[in-house]
């Protein structure tokens, strides 16, 4: 790709996110979500593939359908009550309209199918993209509404998304896939406590975004686009290989590592709400993901191919680490200790 | 609802049903979506006039240009598509299925 226009749809989407996430007006809200979406446009389909031309047209056509329903539910809010700031959505049609627009560009999961196979058609780089840089728009859009919004709708969703997160992920190889089925089902813990504490939606955003980075730019690293070269890729690089397994188990929200941090938070707020059955029950539901993140970590680390003559052999070579993994690695493994400061910051 | 009202809902709705349930051709999506952003493009040049906020009168124009955009990648992606594909019908896009 020409680094121009490269640089373009970088600096597009940065300023497509900042402008969304800074507004208050909810014109300059959808300006900001339609520049996002022209900006990753090229980037996903950079590479002029038939799957990455497959993957540009579902996102391009789910995307601008979710902005224009947005664009329909704030103009609705405002003929009936006058007001375009985001914070004062009141009709409860337009809520409900906005809810679902949101659930469309998150990938939420009555309206998921589109999210996997995108993944699945763009690069890791640009799937790490997808799944963090533009998650953040849509989630601040409804921090903003949250008040708002319907508490038991918002619920199903959660659950759902975290059932079928976890569920179609068990049948996964192919590791982008698998990713995808996580960034869902995360999803759903962020929109399970999103009415109740919207702050812990901001915490565990941020704490998913390191985790999932770390992950994506490992298998980057190695160029492990499925199960099957992740079994042997531990002669690239051995130490990346125990890293990415601790990540994993970070991921799926194991204790004595960060991902446990906002599973512990969110059960607890829950159960302070008086939501012990949803708390349980979203916890159960978590189990399932746990399966496929140890099958990967399985993979990466503790088991050796069963058929070693036929695999060729990948030359170890003396790659140097970059350092924003070494960093984001350290950070999305050993941040539990320091739960309590951070609960204060926010 | 005056009859100015009931014909905007009923563009979006009827134009956002075409674009959910009518799923063979790429080139009659891309037309829904831009009904679409058509529709939505009367209430907003209508409100400047009904409330008396001039510097609203903008937003309609500015609404046209992004659809505009829109379109046009839209058009991009249908040529991608027939290069790589060999035609605009949607089920031929089945590569990446689960």
């Amino acid at each position: 790709m020409n680094p121009h226009a490269k640089l373009i749809c970088t600096v597009s989407l940065i300023m497509g996110t900042s402008i969304t996430i800074s507004s208050n007006h909810w014109i300059l809200a959808w300006t900001g979500l339609e520049i996002n979406t022209l900006a990753i446009i090229p980037l996903i389909s950079k590479s002029h593939h038939p799957r990455a031309i497959e993957a540009t047209i579902k996102y391009f056509l789910t995307q601008s359908t979710a902005s224009a329903l947005i664009l329909f539910s704030s103009m609705t809010n405002a003929w009936s009550t006058g007001q375009w700031d985001i914070t004062q959505l009141n009709h409860p049609t337009s809520c409900l309209m906005l809810t679902m627009a949101i659930a469309i560009k998150l990938g939420l999961v009555p309206f998921h199918f589109w999210f996997p196979e995108v993944l699945q058609g763009s690069s890791l780089i640009t799937a790490l993209l997808l799944s963090t840089l533009m998650k953040l728009p849509p989630i601040t859009l409804l921090l903003l509404t949250s008040q708002s919004l319907n508490t038991t709708l918002l619920t199903l969703l959660a659950i759902s998304s975290t059932l079928i997160g976890g569920w179609m992920g068990l049948n996964q190889t192919q590791t982008r896939k698998i990713l995808a089925f996580s960034s869902i089902s995360h999803l759903g813990w962020m929109i399970m406590i999103i009415s109740y504490n919207p702050q812990l939606t901001i915490l565990t955003f941020i704490l998913y975004t390191i985790m999932t980075s770390t992950v994506f730019l490992s298998l980057a690293q190695i160029k492990v686009l499925k199960l099957s070269t992740l079994l042997i890729s531990w002669t690239k690089t051995p130490m990346l290989n125990a890293t990415v397994m601790l990540t994993l188990l970070s991921l799926a929200g194991l204790p004595p590592l960060t991902g446990f941090m906002p599973k512990w938070l969110i059960i607890q707020e829950l159960t302070k709400q008086e939501m012990t059955p949803m708390a349980t029950i979203i916890t159960m539901l978590s189990l399932l993901s746990l399966f496929f993140y140890l099958r990967l970590a399985y993979h990466s680390t503790i088991t050796l191919p069963p058929n070693s003559s036929n695999h060729m052999k990948l030359w170890r070579t003396n790659k140097t680490l970059n350092t924003p993994t070494a960093i984001l690695t350290a950070l999305s493994t050993t941040l539990l200790p320091l739960s309590p400061l951070i609960i204060t910051m926010l | 609802m005056s009859p100015l009202h009931f014909s905007f809902y009923s563009a979006f709705t009827f134009s956002s049903l075409g674009l959910a349930f009518h799923r063979t051709h790429l080139i009659s999506a891309l037309l829904c979506l831009e009904s679409m952003m058509l529709s939505m493009f009367i209430p907003l040049s209508i409100w400047p006039v009904e409330n008396q906020t001039p510097s609203f009168a903008l937003v309609p124009i500015l609404m046209l240009a992004f659809s505009a955009c829109e379109a046009g990648t839209g058009l991009a992606m249908l040529v991608a598509s027939a290069r790589t594909h060999g035609s605009d019908h949607l089920h031929n896009l089945n590569l990446l299925q689960c």
